[in-house]
């Protein structure tokens, strides 16, 4: 017999021990798709939650260069605003992810008052004699405060803005590196901090340090894919626009030239022409590719939107000559997309497909259901078909076997089609055409009375 | 007699201007605008030069290059091409000279010049 669980358990019990409980919704929070703030507020959300560690305020200092950064603080402004929020944190149901939203207003909220005034506070992150607090992250060391006024070891700076006696000072490490700071009170309720919580706390600080350590160089990572595909842009760029310019600088170096004949000139100064004409399309193009911001995706019927495709003046132009072979179920499902990009998307495969099809060939577009929750739509054509080096290529922006393609479009689709969960399959062989069929998620239309 | 050049070039506008450009400086230009009408065109003319570009749709200059030090080692062969990145690549590197595109055809002239020993 085999039994199966989900990863992921967010209605943990409430009453199961709280190093439990706080494992349970840090590292189930990590597996959402937050931000890395949302997932900091996570992590300070699990600090002071009553079902987590129990603090009253955690407070958060990132390492940005040599410097430790004051960025964030949670917690109540005072013992009416804690006695709120803890009752409205106490409804039973309530899950982690409910936390974090109500967490996430407290923040904005807290802008104007404990987060804003952190954000003046800023210490050096390698300085062996720091003050405290930054003394734990340069140290590497947990420093449980007390009588704080009394201990010349504290800045007193920072002891003006947490304006308690007694603090806990979490590093944040992740390998060998400080990556922050964490620093816990119980401001409201004044209870003292005991052992059990300060072991507690620092392994919050571990799991805390290695996720922040892990994010950053995922951002790190993302943007050197950028640059890279700057840099295939640019190099792609240089092409396209080189060709023209070499023709409009040689054909108006000829007119420049005595005696040029009126049926030359004419002639040099239409292709000169045309080649501007080429120069504004490429910029049109690059242009939309780079700037266009896809919508969120909704449900939507898309037959009209095929209906007004194929019946478009440039997908009919382009049609003429082909046999265009269309066949959708009828009753067709709701599919999630965005409808703007979805007629784009249609427009592009049909495009590609008279494109690679020898005059007189068939195109065929078919809808079906695959399942109950995936509807597909596919273009096939009966061009010259791919080899298997290019079809690992074709998502690649820039990429391109077309002789004037910019290389654009499958991109195009495949960004779409990320954004609204749905997926892009290409099957093709060399001179035997080529099939691309779109996934869509889908819903079943609600019967219309 | 005039010396024969094969210009590969799939963009018609250049094929033009430089058909027009070399055979003002007293050169005889066959122009073709894909590899495999040039290798054609090779089996049937003994060319004195070649002049190829590297991305064209179908084969590329680089394939091409690779079939022509296949059938005649002894004719000089010039790239042009819009990507200055294609000179790192050693595949290019068979070819006798490099010269990127340019609105300017004189250094492609001095380069054709050298190679003919005019």
């Amino acid at each position: 017999m085999i039994e199966k669980y989900s990863i992921l358990s967010p209605g943990f019990e409430r009453d199961a021990p709280r190093e439990l409980v706080l494992l349970s919704i840090i590292s189930q929070s990590f597996f959402q798709p937050f931000s890395l703030e949302d997932n900091i507020l996570v992590i300070l959300t699990a600090l002071t939650s009553g079902s987590g560690v129990g603090f009253n305020r955690a407070m958060l200092f990132l390492k940005d260069g040599d410097r430790l950064k004051g960025e964030m603080w949670l917690g109540p402004r005072s013992a009416e605003e804690a006695g709120m929020i803890w009752e409205v944190l106490s409804t039973p149901g309530i899950g982690y992810v409910e936390i974090v939203e109500h967490n996430r207003a407290l923040v904005s909220k807290n802008e104007d008052t404990l987060s804003a005034r952190l954000k003046g506070l800023i210490y050096a992150a390698d300085d062996e004699n720091a003050l405290i607090p930054a003394s734990a992250a340069c140290r590497k060391e947990i420093l449980l405060v007390r009588q704080a006024s009394g201990e010349p070891l504290v800045d007193r700076r920072f002891l003006n803005v947490i304006g308690v006696e007694e603090f806990l000072c979490i590093p944040l490490l992740a390998r060998d590196d400080v990556v922050g700071e964490i620093i816990l009170d119980n401001a409201i309720t004044r209870t003292p901090i005991t052992p059990a919580d300060v072991k507690l706390a620092g392994i919050c600080g571990l799991m805390a340090g290695n996720y922040i350590y892990s994010a950053t160089l995922h951002r790190k990572l993302l943007d050197m894919e950028k640059m890279a595909a700057m840099g295939e842009m640019a190099m792609f760029v240089t092409h396209q626009i080189r060709n023209p310019i070499v023709a409009i600088g040689g054909f108006t170096d000829q007119l420049l030239k005595p005696d040029v004949p009126e049926d030359k000139k004419v002639r040099n100064l239409t292709i000169i022409r045309d080649e501007i004409r080429r120069l504004e399309y490429i910029i049109f193009q690059m242009g939309h590719f780079l700037k266009v911001s896809l919508k969120e995706p909704v449900y939507f019927d898309p037959g009209p939107a095929i209906a007004a495709v194929l019946g478009s003046p440039e997908v009919q132009a382009k049609a003429r000559g082909y046999s265009l072979n269309v066949k959708l179920e009828p009753c067709l499902p709701e599919i999630l997309c965005d409808p703007t990009s979805f007629g784009e998307v249609l427009r592009n495969l049909l495009d590609n497909a008279f494109e690679a099809t020898p005059a007189g060939g068939a195109v065929s577009l078919r809808g079906y259901r695959k399942n109950s929750s995936a509807f597909v739509l596919s273009v096939r054509d009966t061009g010259r078909g791919m080899t298997n080096p290019d079809k690992g290529q074709l998502f690649t922006p820039f990429f391109t076997t077309k002789e004037k393609g910019m290389g654009l479009g499958l991109p195009f689709t495949k960004r779409v089609m990320d954004t609204c969960g749905g997926k892009i399959e290409v099957q093709s062989r060399a001179g035997k055409g080529a099939l691309f069929k779109l996934i869509f998620l889908s819903r079943e239309r609600e019967p219309t009375s | 007699m005039k010396k024969k050049i094969l210009l590969v070039e799939d963009e018609k506008a250049l094929c033009l201007l430089y058909e027009e450009e070399l055979s003002r400086e007293g050169y005889d230009i066959t122009a073709v605008t894909d590899a495999e009408t040039a290798l054609a065109k090779l089996v049937k003319t003994a060319f004195d030069l070649i002049i190829t570009d590297i991305r064209m749709p179908g084969k590329n200059g680089i394939e091409l290059i690779t079939q022509i030090m296949g059938m005649r080692k002894d004719i000089p062969i010039i790239i042009n091409s819009a990507y200055q990145s294609y000179k790192e690549d050693f595949m290019t590197w068979a070819a006798d000279a490099y010269v990127v595109k340019s609105a300017s055809l004189d250094e492609l002239k001095a380069k054709i010049k050298e190679l003919l020993g005019d």
